[in-house]
């Protein structure tokens, strides 16, 4: 383990890598804090960046981010009880109170410190469970990737919350969406329509920016005229009280361990992490009635949780090659750009990416220690810059991370289909992040299940008689089921009350 | 009563796409199930799709509920993103950068001629050093190419 923990020091403390985890965390916070903008978003935009740098390098940049984001979006729920990314739409609850009684120096300085311990906890959980998992997953054949993969989607749909129906239906629009182009098997074109840009199969960015970035951007130009902060936030009102600390200790620790667990699920994700350990403590406390009105507790469980989620979200990605979230598809997929195939094999294989990354991720937590307590004043004039000058260049710069991936105009026309679509449903309630998922796990899931159907001699009762192959498949059936008939109800019902957006899972 | 609401319209629109996706996958190869062709998992999707976008309509229809869209907004920033990629094709980064952020602060009323000639010239400008600059790629500031 040392000296696993050596070769990754040796490749995160070089001079390039240091400066591009603190660029990748500090364009993570900024994306983080401005509200109707997440890390999926940022991350496609600068993955064309990312083709001219070192696989190791570009990772550690994509992935500072996706952790920097999960820092930034609490910052904007307690000042302004905007969540600034989905999972910290829980934040807002008893971040926002806090910030009502002048406390908002408090909430943040808490923040940082939950975020910091919940991601350390994750980063510990990567280095210890992913080399053991990446060993399981060796053992694996087709029909068992088949079956984990489906049971991401169907934990993607059914854990998230909301209608069942349409969580299916964007999976399924998804999965089809991930057929079109070249068939690998048979080499045949399929939706191509004649068209030689749909031949490599549509564009993941311009899918991910069309039907997240586009879309979110319509969707918040309305409400951005309203914010205002109030609160100053100096250093000494950051300070937290005696009382303060001792009842975060507990909260920080669970939240950490659900979302440590939860996050390397795949199909969780950050958002259900942090509305879990959000929900766990408010069914421990003593006094519930101070959940609401500015409860640490409620401020530091969630804010553990979905940082270590977002680090232990890397366990199944790169140890099985299976993503958990629509952001963790496009950083598999920046790594298949550069001729990597995440899975059993790269921890083996790869030595220095995968423990050059975990080492970049302590020292990016810690960087983020910095520039969310010492440098908050930032973020705090961040929020206070006018919206109306923030949207315009985000769509351009959208524009040109689209065109740019393969200088393509084509794809530029692909991201205006996909942004009117992304809009409209999502105004209906739909949300787009079951539809990347199918979109990236479509292709991997045909591959698979035809070799699995093949080994199997086109008898579907072997392949479900397989003992691993099967069992899995009947906890996606299982949790399926229990979506429908309503297990979830309770659940869905306190979402609803904290009106928690449909995003990023 | 207004009967055909949005979510009604987009489910009949999902079913839609899920039998026009059948109809095209129906001349692919489909195969057995041991040797699945082309065709085999996207006429499943497709019938799968068409299934639950049914009865997603169903549910709309017996549930109308209204909802809101911004048209305004949503058609500035959709005709902004297709500017861009038109001036791009045709006449170079510069006009497609002014015709993006043109066309993007029409979102709301009033904006002023002035910032959004600043917002353009400063993010063009920004774009032309890292991706030209830095990166190298061919992106011609103006060009006349039809």
């Amino acid at each position: 383990m040392l000296e696993n923990i050596l070769v990754g020091a040796a490749t995160a403390f070089t001079f390039q890598n240091l400066i591009y985890c603190f660029f990748g965390v500090f364009v993570g916070t900024f994306i983080g804090v401005l509200p109707g903008l997440g890390s999926l978003a940022a991350i496609s935009m600068l993955l064309p960046i990312s083709f001219y740098l070192d696989p190791t390098t570009a990772l550690i940049m994509l992935a500072g981010i996706y952790y920097g984001g999960e820092y930034g979006g609490s910052i904007a729920s307690i000042l302004l009880n905007i969540p600034g990314t989905p999972s910290a739409a829980i934040t807002c609850l008893d971040g926002s109170p806090m910030a009502r009684q002048g406390r908002a120096g408090v909430a943040l300085f808490i923040t940082a410190i939950a975020s910091f311990v919940g991601g350390s906890v994750g980063v510990v959980a990567l280095m210890g469970f992913g080399p053991a998992i990446a060993r399981i997953g060796l053992s694996f054949g087709p029909g068992d990737y088949f079956a984990l993969m489906l049971l991401g989607l169907v934990a993607a749909v059914t854990v998230g919350g909301g209608s069942v129906v349409k969580g299916l239906l964007m999976v399924v629009l998804g999965l089809l969406l991930g057929t079109v182009g070249t068939d690998v098997t048979s080499g045949e074109f399929r939706y191509t329509f004649g068209y030689l840009e749909l031949r490599d199969g549509v564009s993941l960015v311009a899918l991910a920016m069309g039907i997240f970035g586009i879309a979110e951007v319509i969707s918040s130009i309305k409400d951005a005229g309203q914010r205002k902060i109030r609160e100053k936030v100096t250093m000494r009102s950051m300070l937290p009280t005696r009382a303060d600390m001792a009842r975060t200790v507990g909260p920080m620790a669970r939240g950490s361990s659900i979302g440590g667990f939860l996050g390397a699920l795949p199909g969780a994700g950050t958002v259900i992490a942090a509305f879990l350990a959000y929900a766990t403590e408010f069914r421990l406390a003593r006094d519930k009635s101070r959940f609401g009105n500015g409860a640490v507790e409620g401020v530091a469980a969630p804010e553990a949780a979905n940082n270590a989620a977002a680090q232990t979200a890397f366990i199944p990605t790169l140890t099985i090659g299976i993503p958990g979230s629509p952001t963790m598809s496009i950083m598999l997929g920046a790594l298949m750009i550069h001729g990597i195939t995440p899975g059993p094999l790269l921890v083996s294989e790869h030595p220095t990416i995968f423990w050059g990354l975990i080492v970049s991720f302590w020292i990016g937590n810690l960087f983020l220690l910095v520039l969310n307590i010492p440098l908050i004043g930032i973020w705090v004039r961040v929020l206070q810059f006018p919206y109306k000058y923030v949207y315009p260049v985000v769509i351009a710069l959208i524009c040109i991370g689209v065109f740019s991936m393969r200088n393509s105009v084509f794809d530029v026309g692909l991201a205006v289909i996909f942004g009117t679509f992304g809009y409209l449903m999502q105004q209906v309630g739909y949300s787009a992040a079951p539809l990347i998922l199918g979109f990236v796990l479509g292709p991997m899931l045909e591959e698979n299940l035809r070799r699995a159907m093949l080994l199997a001699r086109g008898d579907a009762t072997r392949l479900i008689s397989d003992p691993l192959t099967g069992s899995i498949l009947a906890m996606s059936l299982l949790l399926l089921v229990w979506a429908v008939f309503g297990g979830l109800l309770n659940l869905m019902r306190t979402r609803a009350r904290a009106k928690l957006p449909p995003g990023e899972a | 009563m207004q009967t055909i609401t949005l979510r009604f319209a987009i489910s009949a629109m999902l079913a839609a796409i899920g039998v026009a996706g059948l109809v095209i996958a129906l001349d692919y190869d489909f195969g057995t199930a041991r040797q699945m062709g082309p065709g085999y998992f996207p006429v499943i999707l497709s019938i799968l799709l068409t299934l639950l976008a049914v009865s997603e309509m169903i549910g709309a229809f017996l549930k109308p509920e209204a909802q809101t869209i911004d048209w305004r907004p949503m058609i500035a920033i959709l005709a902004a993103v297709l500017g861009f990629g038109i001036c791009m094709r045709f006449f170079g980064m510069i006009p497609a950068f002014f015709a993006v952020i043109g066309l993007s602060v029409l979102s709301e009323k009033g904006y002023g001629f002035v910032p959004a000639a600043v917002l353009a010239t400063v993010t063009c400008a920004f774009a032309w050093l890292l991706f030209s600059r830095l990166l190298g790629m061919p992106l011609p500031l103006i060009r006349w190419d039809f």
